[in-house]
């Protein structure tokens, strides 16, 4: 990435940072990638408005959640539909480009409204980073280029008058770039102090959550906490360097490689969707002018046709230019969002979303039955002792303290690792490890302490020269009751060890 | 345009300076509590986990004794999957919202108490059965833990509340202790309500009193 400097002084070096003028590209893309990605889950919420957002439903707002009462006002469901629809509209304005500046200036606080009155299924970590980014849209000129307002101006001004791309300063797009230098050094903040994210189980629990979308591939990835742990170094070191590399000529690629890795990462192990898309629409603002070029010179060497990409500015910009000359654009703008606040309104009336007009009345509430009711209002059982436990595997290989490796088959001369997790919060436990042969005799049996912060307890056995080839079983015990038990099988030859001492056991 | 720079610049400051503020005051854990904004500034992704799942069951009862599921009967919204979105209430503050919205908007006899149940399970049950059969040796018999966590009116007004499970299984594994449960015994709370240093202090320092610091408030 290249900026003019225009001096030699620190302040000059950041003056040129923030206030270099350059045609805003990037900021083009952003507005049209994070702003139909931000649609998604707006658009999906509309059906819902009335039980979401308005008086008439549901809303939970954020202030709520920190005892800040409810400091917004929550509307009746037609103005809550209508406004909801204006919102929809501007955004859909931003992402073409029609009156830009309009368009966001009245989609994001209608955004981070709808936002603040859902804290429960609206509003979320991705939906405060857009609201980020949609600020500095708002304040940029991001609909300079690549937008119907541009080709509104190319028209009136004629081509010659508009033949050099405009140039803005860029500190807009640099505050996008800072914001998720923020974003992950503060995440790798939270991470360092997050118990267990280092030994994998906050990771392995998250992909177990199905909380998110779909996520069978981290189901898998949940099993081997190796990669796991691997996994949330190279995570917090790149979340710490992030904001050290993305101005750097080479840094930028690894910074911005490594984060749409991470983030396509999240999606397949963690089923989130939403997410990464936004973070990876607000990358788009680390491309300035000269990575447009190249890109651009890359695109034609392939001889990609890129002209219908502009086809639907363009037919959309002919409909507008279609209006009566003596109607200025915003007035068409103002109009068709009324129009918009009307239809949104009448939609709501028509979805009827609790089918009260489709049914001819309220629908019936499900009866359950009584026993089934009161298994759950009394029944505060006791856990059971197996689902203290998350696992309970053998192997002979540690790493980071964890079993890094499952095995059946050990040799003579091995050292046999019996790793058992535990569920959290747990009571301070005695668990027993008992190393039992085919016919269920006990041949060894060790316990520890496992105190309650303990997420993990390993038992040591070294399969020394007591023991003869055959199979066995690894036994755990809490409590005295078994939990799970585990086979194996000794091979090799006893004598090939040296002698132990007499009094020598495992 | 000078005056516009300049604008820009002190935006630019501010900004800069709200980023810094939130991560400073979360690595520090200092000045977030209770403050909204602090949501728009602090990055803390991700920050919690638990090794059970929950879920939030809701059940009405009538005046005859007949049980009702509390739940949307035109179909819960599912914001991110297939949870409906009275379970990412961990904090259970929408949760009165949701009783009275459903109450209001459906056909049912006249509901005399509403109990707000937790369902638990933990995790390993979550994995799918083709992964359950390679890594874990055991039948997969997953047993649900039910917590009542608070009983309400039909307009969703808590009447009783409970500790949630997580709460719960945490202090009974602390006070399954019995020199703890001793000490706890000893410890009688004390709080003196004759004795009042600084009254005392500005009593001499004024004038002085025969009740020499004592009072009775």
């Amino acid at each position: 990435m290249k900026t003019t400097t225009s001096g030699t002084s620190w302040f000059g070096g950041l003056k040129a940072f923030f206030f270099a003028e350059q045609s805003p590209y990037g900021l083009a893309l952003v507005r049209m990638f994070l702003t139909s990605v931000a649609l998604v889950p707006m658009i999906r919420r509309f059906p819902r408005v009335r039980e979401l957002f308005s008086s008439d439903g549901a809303p939970q707002q954020l202030a709520e959640l920190f005892g800040q009462g409810r400091p917004l006002p929550e509307l009746p469901p037609a103005f809550a539909a209508a406004l909801y629809g204006v919102m929809i509209f501007a955004m859909i304005c931003g992402v073409f480009g029609f009156r830009t500046r309009m368009a966001f200036l009245i989609g994001t606080p209608l955004y981070l409204y709808f936002n603040l009155l859902d804290a429960v299924s609206t509003m979320t970590k991705y939906s405060v980073m857009a609201s980020h980014m949609f600020l500095m849209l708002t304040l940029s000129n991001c609909g300079s280029v690549w937008s119907i307002d541009a080709i509104l101006r190319r028209w009136k001004e004629g081509p010659a008058a508009t033949a050099i791309p405009p140039r803005f300063p860029v500190w807009p797009a640099r505050l996008i770039q800072i914001l998720f230098c923020f974003v992950y050094f503060g995440a790798a903040i939270t991470k360092i102090q997050t118990q267990a994210f280092f030994s994998g189980e906050q990771m392995r629990y998250w992909m177990l959550s199905n909380w998110n979308y779909s996520n069978p591939f981290g189901e898998v990835l949940a099993m081997w906490r190796p990669v796991l742990l691997t996994c949330g170094y190279i995570t917090v070191v790149w979340e710490i360097t992030f904001p050290f590399l993305a101005w750097r000529p080479a840094g930028r690629y690894f910074a911005l490689g490594v984060g749409i890795l991470f983030h396509i990462m999240t999606w397949i192990t963690l089923g989130l969707y939403i997410f990464p898309l936004i973070c990876i629409s607000g990358y788009l603002s680390f491309l300035m002018e000269d990575d447009i070029v190249a890109i651009r010179r890359f695109v034609h060497r392939l001889r990609i046709p890129t002209s219908m990409l502009g086809f639907p500015r363009f037919a959309i910009a002919r409909m507008i230019e279609m209006r009566p000359q003596s109607v200025p654009s915003s007035i068409l703008w103002i109009g068709l969002a009324v129009l918009v606040a009307v239809a949104s309104a009448e939609a709501d009336y028509r979805i009827d979303v609790y089918g009260i007009r489709s049914n001819n009345g309220p629908l019936a509430l499900r009866k359950i039955d009584s026993r089934e009711a009161l298994a759950m209002i009394n029944n505060p059982k006791p856990l059971r002792e197996k689902d203290k436990f998350f696992s309970f595997d053998i192997g002979n290989m540690m790493v980071g303290g964890q079993l890094g490796n499952r095995r059946n088959t050990f040799e003579f001369g091995d050292t046999i690792i019996a790793h058992c997790n535990i569920n959290p919060p747990h009571e301070d436990m005695w668990v027993d490890c008992a190393v039992e042969d085919s016919d269920g005799r006990i041949v060894d049996s060790s316990g520890q302490y496992v105190t309650r912060e303990q997420l993990f307890a390993n038992f040591n056995y070294d399969a020394g020269n007591k023991l003869v080839p055959g199979e066995y079983w690894m036994v755990l015990k809490s409590s005295g009751q078994e939990v799970a038990r585990r086979p194996f099988q000794l091979t090799g030859d006893p004598g090939s060890l040296p002698e132990m001492g007499e009094l020598m056991t495992n | 345009m000078q005056i516009r720079r300049m604008a820009s610049g002190l935006f630019i400051l501010a900004y800069l300076m709200c980023l810094a503020w939130g991560v400073g005051a979360h690595t520090l854990k200092v000045g977030l509590a209770g403050n909204t904004t602090s949501y728009f500034c602090v990055w803390d992704m991700f920050c919690g986990w638990q090794a059970y799942d929950n879920r939030t069951r809701i059940i009405g009862e009538d005046s005859s004794g007949n049980y009702y599921a509390v739940e949307e009967p035109w179909g819960a919204f599912t914001p991110f999957g297939n949870v409906a979105r009275v379970h990412y209430d961990v904090s259970n503050n929408l949760i009165y919202r949701h009783i009275k919205n459903v109450l209001d908007h459906s056909q049912h006899a006249g509901i005399d108490r509403v109990y707000v149940v937790q369902e638990i399970w933990p995790k390993q049950f979550n994995v799918p059965d083709r992964l359950w059969s390679h890594y874990f040796h055991e039948p997969k018999d997953k047993t649900s833990y039910y917590n009542l966590r608070a009983i309400c009116d039909a307009s969703g007004m808590p009447v009783e509340s409970y500790p949630d499970w997580f709460n719960a299984q945490t202090l009974s594994g602390i006070a399954d202790n019995p020199r703890l449960q001793r000490a706890a015994e000893r410890a009688t709370p004390y709080y003196n309500t004759f004795f009042n240093p600084s009254e005392l202090k500005a009593q001499r320092s004024t004038f002085r009193s025969s009740a020499n610091g004592l009072n009775t408030n």
